[in-house]
This record gives structure tokens, sequence and C-alpha cells, in this order.
């Protein structure tokens, strides 16, 4: 059953209940201030018959007056007061009456006080009220009885009683009308969290719940929006992590395809192709060179991977790092005319992996080798250390502004061919990122096409 | 005449070895690493007979190429490391006549030329080995000029050899592609037709056996 079939279906047993409590207690309430008003008349009526007869027969009775004389003025006196419900009874005979009924068997009065008999209830299918007393007229004992009809005092309270009973049920029905909309409004905010909770399952990850107000549903649907922009933004994060591993795998099998190519092709030469001797050796130099290549990528791929895992570091002086990476530079920077000038500014220690400083530094000073023309006639690299911050600069060719955001991507070159030329992997950049945020420190990069480029590795 | 060939590629080992490939089986190269350079020399000198292109290109790219390509009739064959269908599609539309992506096998690259070559009317069908020359127009062999009869498997066998001249056919290649897939015949009818081509055109020395592989037709 629905929360709002339930919600209102017990509102209206209470509702009901309630209704019929209060109804019930007023109902009863009324009945006997009815009944009681009915009784009070009757028995003042009586009592006005009873005293207004029984003084006007002493009045005219005399003790000598013959018994047919006195009845005949009994009957006289009371039948001047008793309209159509007073019934005079002496010694059990009815003297006079113009009911049915003989009062004097509901309705006793008191022997001893003299308190009037009343009697209420049904005789011979009738409501009747009867209210009797006993009245002295010269020795002889009268019964005075009033008998009123009130069957119309209970049909008007049974109809009194339905009509209650009906106003009470309409005011159910009503009220429970009136809860199911109020309780459907309320838990409509329930059925939308639903409908978009399936959404959003289906993968509709941008679905949000409109829930004004400040109640719990308000509060539920606000938590339901909260969960769900948690959930798209997790979702994001991992399609856009996938999407860039994709890229990733995908660049590197882009990158291995032209090395894997020369190396076929040559390898199909010299196995079966007539070749000259220097043909043979180029295409011997040509397998060497793509496996060199090759293996080349795979140590920078690997260094990657292993990075994600995290790294330890330990004290170390900058100084001696810089050294470091000033030896295994030399000879290939010596060889192509690049001059690496080192300085280092502070001798205190900094936490960090030396073996991927060295490495990081190093790329960054191949980087800077390679922003020179092959034929420039000065080819000065800057290798420096002062406050905390590693600085490689140039003064080449500068890297296009719009090449500054992506030249961390991997395999990411501003000149494709001239980069694939000099050895480049398209990977030395992305590995120097990396070794940077391993050691959370901030690599940053200034350039001026022209004037040179400087990075820095800020810890 | 032999047929003329551009080819533009950056990376030198795949133009290398795709050049001498090409100079061995009897094609005239001509080589450009910058796309630009290339379209300019066009100017100059624009009879070649195919066009084999790089891609991702310094200076003009091979996309960019194809027009000039086009605005001299040449045709283009496509030779690259992008090997997603987008870009496929795109040089195939283009008007490229086809599309290789590296690695590629150079033996399929050379059926593709010549497939090309044939399609656009420009295949030289006159292949020469020393003092032979097989006429592939009239499908006629000549040794010093003087008519040699063969039989049709044999003019095969020579005329493979020939597309494939200082290359190693092997006898599987030869079954496969003269005789057919559905042959199932021994390699030992490639040996006779061999030898009876030596025999007939005094091929002994420029036929050369390469052990337990196949033959190869040597002509440098």
């Amino acid at each position: 059953m629905k929360l709002r079939q339930r919600i209102s279906l017990l509102a209206g047993a209470v509702l009901l209940l309630v209704l019929l409590v209060c109804a019930g207690v007023l109902l009863l309430y009324a009945r006997r201030t009815i009944l009681s008003l009915a009784e009070d008349q009757a028995r003042d009526k009586q009592q006005a018959l009873a005293n207004s007869f029984s003084s006007m027969a002493r009045y005219y009775a005399v003790s000598d007056d013959s018994d047919s004389f006195r009845e005949s003025l009994v009957r006289y006196c009371f039948a001047r007061f008793a309209d159509r419900e007073g019934v005079l009874i002496r010694d059990g005979d009815i003297l006079l009456s113009s009911v049915s009924v003989d009062p004097s068997r509901y309705a006793q009065p008191d022997r001893q006080t003299g308190d009037v008999g009343v009697f209420r209830g049904p005789v011979d299918g009738r409501q009747l009220l009867i209210v009797g007393s006993q009245e002295w007229i010269y020795n002889e004992t009268y019964y005075v009885g009033l008998v009123r009809d009130i069957t119309e005092v209970y049909d008007a309270i049974f109809r009194l009683t339905r009509l209650f009973l009906l106003v009470c049920l309409g005011g159910v029905a009503l009220g429970m009308g009136l809860l199911f909309f109020v309780v459907k409004g309320s838990t409509a905010p329930l059925s939308r969290l639903t409908a978009a909770a399936r959404q959003i399952a289906a993968g509709a990850y941008d679905r949000r719940v409109q829930a004004p107000g400040r109640d719990e549903v308000s509060e539920l649907a606000a938590s339901f929006n909260h969960m769900a922009q948690a959930v798209e933004s997790r979702i994001e994060a991992l399609t856009e992590q996938n999407e860039r591993q994709r890229l990733f795998i995908g660049g590197v099998s882009h990158e291995f395809k032209t090395p894997l190519a020369a190396l076929s092709l040559h390898a199909s030469l010299l196995d079966g192709a007539k070749l000259s001797d220097e043909e043979r050796a180029d295409s011997l130099r040509y397998i060497q060179g793509a496996g060199a290549y090759m293996s080349r990528m795979i140590q920078s791929l690997m260094s990657l991977l292993l990075l994600d895992r995290g790294i330890e570091t330990q004290p170390a002086r900058p100084a001696a790092i810089l050294q470091e990476a000033e030896q295994l530079s030399r000879r290939s920077l010596q060889s192509r005319g690049v001059t690496l000038q080192v300085r280092c500014d502070d001798d205190d220690t900094l936490p960090l992996d030396a073996t991927l400083m060295v490495s990081l530094l190093m790329n960054l000073v191949e980087n800077a080798a390679r922003s020179y023309e092959p034929d420039a006639a000065e080819k000065p690299v800057f290798l420096t250390y002062a406050d905390r911050t590693f600085t490689v600069s140039d003064r080449g060719r500068g890297i296009p502004s719009e090449a500054q955001g992506r030249i961390f991507e991997p395999f990411y070159r501003v000149d494709k061919a001239r980069s694939r030329k000099q050895g480049g992997s398209g990977l030395g950049l992305a590995l120097v990122k990396a070794i940077a945020d391993a050691h959370g420190a901030a690599l940053t990069l200034e350039s001026e096409p022209g004037k040179g480029t400087a990075f820095r590795v800020r810890f | 005449m032999e047929n003329r060939i551009l080819l533009v590629e950056d990376d030198q080992a795949i133009a290398d070895a795709v050049a001498l490939n090409l100079k061995i089986v009897g094609y005239r190269c001509t080589r450009f690493e910058d796309g630009q350079e290339a379209a300019d020399s066009l100017a100059e000198d624009h009879g070649y007979d195919l066009a084999l292109l790089d891609i991702m290109l310094p200076g003009l790219d091979g996309f960019e190429l194809l027009e000039h390509m086009k605005a001299y009739g040449i045709p283009v064959i496509y030779m690259t490391a992008k090997a997603d269908a987008a870009s496929e599609i795109k040089g195939l539309l283009d008007g490229a006549e086809d599309y290789v992506t590296k690695p590629f096998d150079m033996m399929a690259l050379l059926v593709r030329i010549e497939k090309v070559l044939l399609r656009t009317g420009r295949l030289n069908r006159i292949y020469r080995a020393g003092d032979v020359e097989l006429d592939d127009y009239h499908h006629a062999v000549y040794k010093a000029g003087a008519r040699v009869e063969l039989r049709p498997l044999e003019y095969n066998v020579l005329l493979y050899l020939m597309k494939h001249k200082n290359l190693t056919v092997t006898r599987e290649q030869l079954l496969s592609d003269v005789w057919g897939f559905d042959y199932m015949g021994e390699s030992r009818s490639v040996d006779v037709k061999i030898s009876s081509l030596r025999r007939k055109l005094g091929l002994e020395e420029a036929i050369k056996t390469v052990q337990k592989l196949g033959y190869r037709l040597e002509d440098r």
C-alpha cells in the first residue's frame, strides 16, 4: 500500500473515532438535558394540577356532603385543570382519565415523604412520562397523575443522533479526501525522488529533484541531490581518468608504430633483398636505432607507472643533486655544443628521492638543449637552485603560449617532426610533471617565443 | 620507361627502407621529408606516376598535400600511423587511392602500388632484368632482342619474379599468386618451372635459389 494511502486511512480512522466520541458525549448530554427539561415541565404541570385541583376541591367540599355529590365535585374540580393529561384515581378506581394507561401502576409517590413518583419509559409501544402524587381531601386519598406522551421527544433525539452520525461520517469522508490531497502533495517529492533515482541508476547522472520548503522531504531531496552530485562528479572523474588512460594507451601504441614499421621494413629488406654492404649496414643501424628508441620509451613508461605507486623521500642536498645531473648530462650535451651552467645558492637539504630528482633535472636539461636550432652559435642551458626552487632555463626558441598548457601531456609535441628526429619520446615532460607531483612540488614554466624558457620546480 | 614514385615521409628510417625497396624492384623514387617542400617541388617536376604520402608531416600535412597532387593528377597512397577509421575515411573520400597503416608489409605495399598504377593506366608493363625483357602488353619475352616462347605458367612465374626483382619470393607466394589459392600441388612444380626458365632464358646466375625459402631474380 502506498504511503499516502496508508497515512490517509490511518488519519481517517483516528478522525472518525474522535468525532464519534465527541458526538457521543454531546448526544448523551443533549438527551439528558432534553429529558430532564421535559420531566421538569411535567413535574411543574403535575404540581400545578394537583395544587389547583386539591385547593378547589377543599374549598368547595363540606364534611357532610354526600358521597355522590363529593365525587361529582371532585370530578368537576379535577376536570377544570386536567387538560388531556390528568388522571384522577381513588382507591384504585379511575375517576377521570383521558388516557388509556393506569399511571398509578408506574409512578407511585413515596408514602413516607410524600414526594411525587416519576416514571419514564415505554408503555404499549409509546414513550411515556408519568408523574403521580397523593392528595388528601376529607380523609380520602386521591392519586393525581399526569401522563405525558414524549415519544416525539425521543423521536427528535433519534433524529438528532442520526444527523450527528451523518455529519460525522460526512466530515470524516471530507477530511480523508482533503488529507489524501494534502498527503499526496507533501509526498509528491518522494515520487519525484523515486523517478529521479531510477533515471540516475539508468545513467542520467545530471538529474536533480526540486523540493522547495524546509520539511523532512525537502531535506531528503537536498541530501539526495547532494548524493547525486557526489555520484556525478565521481563518475565524471572516473570517466575522465578512463579517457586519459585510453588516450595514453592510444598514444603509446601510436608512438610504437613508426619505429616498429621502420624495424620490420628494414628486417625484411635484410632478410629478402639483394643489398649492397652499405645498404645492409644502414638497415642494421636503423633497426638498432628503432630498438633503442623503443627501449627508451619503455623506460620512461615504466618510470611513469612506478611513480603512480608513490615514492620514498630522504633528506638530500640540492647541491649534490645538481652535481649528479650535470655529470650525467655533460657528455651528451658536449657532443651537441650545448654548455651547461650550474649554480647552487643555498646549501640546505630537501626531502626528495635523489634518483628521480636527477632524472627530472636531466629531462628538463635535455628539453632545454633541444630548444636550440642545431646550427645555433651558442647553446647555453642554466641549471640553478635557490630558495627551495630548482630552475632550468635556456635562450632557445621558446614555447608558443597555446602549447604551454599541453606541454606536460604525454606524447604532446610542439613540433612533431623535429622532436622525433631529435630522439624525443614525447614522455620527457610528462615524466617531469609526474616526478614533481610525486614530491608535492610545484612545477611552473615561463616562456617567451624567441627568447627562451624557464622551468621551475618549487618545494 | 620506369614508373616514377614520389615519397613524402619524415621518418628517415621508414623513408630509407621504402625508397630502397622501390628502387630494387625497379621504380624510380624521389624523396621529400617536408610536405611544403614536396608541394613546392611539383611546380618544376610533376611527372610522377604515384605519390606515397605520410599524413603527419612537417610543413604541409598529408591531407593538404593531397590537393596539390590532385592538381597534377598524381594518384596517392597514404602511408600513416593514424590507424583510426575517421582518418582513413577522410583520406579515401578526399580522393586518395589507398591507405596503409604502419607498420605495414612491404610486399603488400608493392601490390597496392601496382594495383593503383594498373587502375590509373600508368603501370609500365615492360620489365627488364639483365638482357631479358618481358613485354606484358604483348605477352612476349625477349632474350637479347630475340623472342623466346614460354609456356603460360612459365610466363607468369617470370612476370612475378620481375615484379619482385631483387626480392626473395617464397615458393608459397608463387603457388598462391601464380597457381592460385586453390592449387593443391607441391612446391616441386615451382622448382620445375624455375629450372625451365633458367634454361630457356640463360638465367642460371640471375635466378638465385634462397635456401629452404624460394628464389630471387637478381639484377643489381
